[in-house]
């Protein structure tokens, strides 16, 4: 019980979103609440601070009533990876950004998503990565005028 | 009469073949503005203010005019194909555009944004012809308790953006008002929630939340269930490029309260095209029989922001034209444009300046027609993006989302925040939390936290202006009103149960 | 941002024949980068706008000038930028006095104007104090003297509490020991949108906003904030003349250069807006705007940077507000 009480998404979200609640109001509680022209900094903090704590503990509790009811759902555990996967390739690509330039990163972070996550050849990788970072720095930077993150090369 | 005399005297002006050029030129700008994120209507007219001097100030004024306008048209394109929002103000049209092109009605959406965008856009521009002075007057009688009443609406609107649980959908709005007040607080100077960074003492621009929360959250929502082949059907056949009666039929109400709703918020000044964009899809989903089609892919959940956002440019061209009061970043660079050309804008520029004033409203029904002109054949053009297969199309849509990112932030570390904001998105998804709450939270959190602040500081502390105005006290009773009303059909539902099961 | 593609034709590259005699040693070979704390239409976007659009009219650049936004952090994004920028001899900041103000009070800001190397100072904006054209105050003291009796009738709308507007209040407040509550709103157009629609009493406001407004009849200049009457509002007395004896708090705008940026390429910019400051198209800029025509060189504008902190700091820690610098 206690297992699956823990593992359950709802108990979960609500209790990140409690701490933030709590995190929320100390710092709210630190800030002025009525000074003198008005209301403070801490003012509205406070306010919807507490109606996270309270309605995320609202979350928990609600859910905890009906867990004995209703079983959760299965994941799809190989799907989740997959998400986190592309997420940290994408995460570490703006990361490598400012040393390798948008062109770059953009580039090396397509060919990898195609090739593995997506499961294509090399080639087909290779050709869509540097067909789609060309195409960007021809419509952006050359054509549009919009700049882009330039790495240490100066591109 | 003098109303028609004027409109007439002004169209004289804006047919004029070179003033017709520079409203085509424009048009095409905006257009193209709109369609890319990160190239946003008020850096695209400051890049053009140099060349537009050499021009005179009335097709100046038209061409740059047209560019603000023609960009509302454009922004929906990929918040429809691609669910990135061109714009902030197309942010709402993501919800429903995007999921009629999941469905393989993407020409159909693309069709029904630049129908809507075109009898919303004109009827706002009548309603600038005919009511400019009246409107702008009582513009100014909506102040910081009228604003606070009117947010505070928008906010319990949310729980119809709910799904499942109306607590999850207010959640997440909290976490939006959280995410908006962190940078420096503007009543007292005091950095809030900024973890000693720099870069988030201005706070965290909107398109941002939007882009990660809506595009990357995407991207990896469909990674996870591995849509492999084509993300979008595509739809074959002339016929299934256009949006058919059925649909056009499903938008009738929403044009009329896009138009209605995009126009009057836009008048205020101080409330962006996103405000009134979100309160016309809630409205509209407020008004609607079938409330649950919303998030679906109703036409009508399109139609109601794209009419709302292309209505409200000329509202916010009310108090700039007849009060020299910009209302926001592009018109407030449309009003330097005019005073560098040596114009005075303010209440006397009608009279002063009636070329300009008269050319410019003429010239603006004329381009509306030339945007939906310019825009229906493209449909089937931007349709053909659909081809694209998923292993090109994803990695597309997070470069996009980068230059983006990167268009209204300058830095990196902005777009490292996108990156948070996607997982965000997708942890989000994944547990069941609505995205769109925690953007509308973002977008009226910021003004909500003002206008209470502002009210408090002119009553000196006293809650008892909110309810002492009547416009305010009426928009409060509709905002409880609409928190109610759920939990009434609610507590039916589940009385009736309880009968049931006794009885 | 880096303008091209399109834009080439506009900025066109004006060459100079000849900076200078004798000490203009340096020449850019460059086009210069000018940074702007804001979006573009904003404020100090326009001003290097337009400032941008006078040099090349008057052909006194060498090379072309951009304009390069760090938006962010109320002036620190672009401040810390300038810092870094430490040795490039092509890149200068439009300061305001946010960026002398602002690091006072927020800890997080580190750039400071002191670090920098000034260049110059080119203007001081006035402002007026405005009433609704209908409003029953004819004069400052008649306003102040309600607020004496009763401290919550008077309301003025204003921006935030270490702007000129907000600033302004304090100093006449303690002065005479009225109080009247303060708005903030974040927009001109929301300040003036609360006057005229009658929630608070009075704002203070840049003549080039106000003339048109004034012109229309829908306000009335009540006294102004500056040293000297200004040419459109000859019969409003500034604050000094109307009775209170207050310091001037001035609004001021000019460039910085990154840190222990060389003296010859500092005089190079010295004689490039020295040039600019004596042009018709200039003056006739700052006639429009009604902006004060306050050139100072890179000496005398290091030391109004101390002045004007230290006059900041005094007010701000006589109106509560934690001072850290």
């Amino acid at each position: 019980m206690i297992q699956r009480v823990a593992r359950d998404s709802d108990v979960l979200a609500g209790g990140v979103l409690a701490a933030l609640g709590v995190y929320i109001l100390v710092q709210a509680t630190r800030w002025e609440y009525m000074g003198f022209d008005g209301p403070g900094p801490g003012f509205f903090p406070f306010w919807y601070g507490l109606a996270i704590v309270i309605l995320s503990l609202w979350l928990v509790v609600g859910r905890l009533f009906r867990l004995r009811r209703e079983s959760p759902g299965a994941v799809d555990w190989p799907g989740v990876r997959r998400a986190l996967g592309t997420w940290a390739l994408f995460a570490l690509s703006v990361a490598v950004m400012p040393w390798l330039g948008f062109v770059l990163s953009f580039a090396l972070l397509t060919f990898v998503l195609v090739r593995w996550q997506f499961g294509q050849g090399l080639k087909t990788a290779a050709f869509t990565a540097v067909g789609l970072a060309v195409g960007f720095y021809v419509l952006f930077p050359l054509a549009l005028d919009v700049p882009l993150p330039a790495g240490r090369l100066g591109f | 009469m003098e109303v028609l005399a004027g409109l007439a005297y002004g169209f004289g002006i804006a047919l004029q073949p070179m003033n017709l050029l520079w409203c085509l030129l424009g048009c095409v700008l905006g257009t193209l503005v709109g369609i890319m994120p990160g190239l946003g209507p008020a850096a695209a007219i400051a890049m053009l203010m140099p060349i537009s001097f050499n021009m005179d100030p009335t097709g100046g004024i038209i061409m740059l005019a047209g560019i603000y306008y023609g960009a509302k048209y454009g922004g929906s394109t990929t918040s429809i194909l691609l669910n990135i929002p061109g714009e902030a103000s197309s942010v709402a049209s993501c919800i429903d555009g995007y999921q009629m092109a999941k469905r393989g009605r993407a020409g159909a959406a693309l069709g029904i944004a630049a129908i809507a965008s075109f009898v919303a856009g004109t009827f706002g521009v009548v309603l600038l012809t005919l009511v400019a002075p009246p409107i702008a007057r009582f513009a100014l009688s909506f102040s910081s308790p009228e604003y606070f009443a009117l947010l505070s609406l928008g906010l319990a609107l949310v729980v119809l953006f709910a799904g499942e649980s109306p607590i999850k959908a207010a959640l997440a709005m909290l976490l939006g008002l959280w995410f908006t007040s962190i940078g420096i607080d503007l009543f007292s100077a005091q950095a809030r929630f900024t973890f000693g960074q720099t870069a988030l003492l201005n706070g965290i621009d909107f398109m941002i939340v939007a882009i990660g929360v809506f595009a990357v959250a995407e991207v990896l929502g469909s990674v996870q269930a591995r849509t492999d082949a084509q993300l979008l059907s595509v739809p074959r056949g002339i016929r299934n490029l256009l949006p058919n009666w059925e649909e056009l039929k499903a938008c009738r109400f929403a044009l009329v309260n896009g138009s209605i709703t995009g126009f009057l918020v836009g008048v205020l000044p101080g409330a962006g095209s996103s405000i009134s964009s979100f309160i016309a899809y809630a409205f509209e989903k407020l008004f609607s029989k079938h409330p649950e089609r919303f998030g679906q892919g109703a036409p009508e959940g399109l139609a109601a922001p794209e009419a709302a956002n292309n209505a409200d440019t000329s509202g916010a061209l009310v108090p700039m034209l007849t009060l020299g009061l910009p209302g926001g970043g592009t018109t407030a660079i449309l009003l330097s444009a005019l005073v560098l050309w040596g114009l005075k804008p303010g209440p006397m520029l009608m009279q002063d300046s009636p070329n300009v004033f008269w050319g410019l409203v003429a010239s603006m029904y004329i381009g509306n027609l030339m945007l939906l002109l310019l825009n229906l054949p493209l449909v089937p053009l931007f349709a053909q993006a659909l081809r694209i297969p998923a292993y090109v199309l994803f990695p597309m849509i997070l470069g996009i989302s980068v230059v983006g990112v990167f268009g209204v932030a300058q830095s990196i570390f902005h777009v490292g925040l996108l990156a948070g904001f996607g997982l965000l998105g997708y942890a989000m998804a994944r547990l069941g939390f609505p995205g769109a709450p925690l953007i509308l939270g973002f977008v009226l959190g910021d003004g909500m936290e003002r206008a209470l602040r502002q009210s408090l500081q002119m009553s000196g502390g006293d809650l008892g202006i909110l309810v002492s105005r009547p416009i305010a006290a009426g928009l409060l009773v509709a905002a409880v009103l609409v928190l109610i009303m759920p939990l009434v059909g609610r507590f039916n539902r589940w009385r009736l149960r309880g009968i049931a099961e006794n009885g | 941002m880096k303008r091209r593609g399109f834009l080439v034709g506009a900025a066109a590259l004006t060459v100079l024949s000849g900076v200078g005699p004798a000490e203009a040693q340096y020449t850019p070979s460059r086009p210069i980068d000018l940074v702007v704390h804001s979006g573009p239409g904003a404020g100090p976007d326009a001003f290097g706008r337009a400032l941008i659009a006078a040099i090349e009219a008057e052909k006194i650049s060498p090379v072309r000038i951009q304009i390069n936004h760090k938006i962010g952090g109320g002036g620190a994004t672009a401040a810390s930028y300038i810092i870094e920028k430490k040795g490039d001899t092509n890149t200068i900041g439009l300061f305001t006095s946010a960026w002398i103000a602002n690091p006072l009070v927020q800890a997080d800001m580190k750039a400071t104007v002191k670090e920098m190397t000034p260049v110059v100072r080119l203007v001081i904006e006035p402002a007026v104090f405005a009433v609704r054209a209908d409003s029953p105050y004819k004069s400052m003291q008649e306003i102040v003297d309600a607020a004496k009796k009763d401290p919550t009738k008077i309301k003025q709308s204003g921006g935030s509490p270490l702007a000129r507007d907000a600033i302004v209040r304090h100093v006449l407040m303690s002065n005479t020991g009225a109080r009247w509550a303060f708005v903030s709103f974040p927009t001109g157009s929301e300040r003036i949108a609360a006057l005229l629609g009658g929630h608070v009493d009075m704002m203070i406001i840049e003549p080039s906003e106000a003339g048109e407004l004034i012109r229309g009849g829908q306000m009335r200049a009540l006294a102004q904030v500056s040293d000297k009457r200004l040419s459109t509002f000859p019969n409003t007395p500034t604050l000094r003349e109307a009775g209170f004896n207050v310091p001037n708090v001035p609004q001021a705008r000019g460039f910085v250069a990154p840190p222990d940026t060389p003296r010859e390429v500092i005089a190079f910019y010295e004689q490039l807006f020295e040039k600019l400051v004596k042009s018709p198209t200039w003056q006739k800029y700052l006639t429009d705007n009604q902006f004060e025509d306050a050139f100072l060189k890179s000496e005398e504008t290091g030391k109004f940077f101390d002045q004007y902190s230290d006059l900041m700091r005094g007010i701000l820690t006589g109106a509560g507000i934690r001072v850290v610098r």
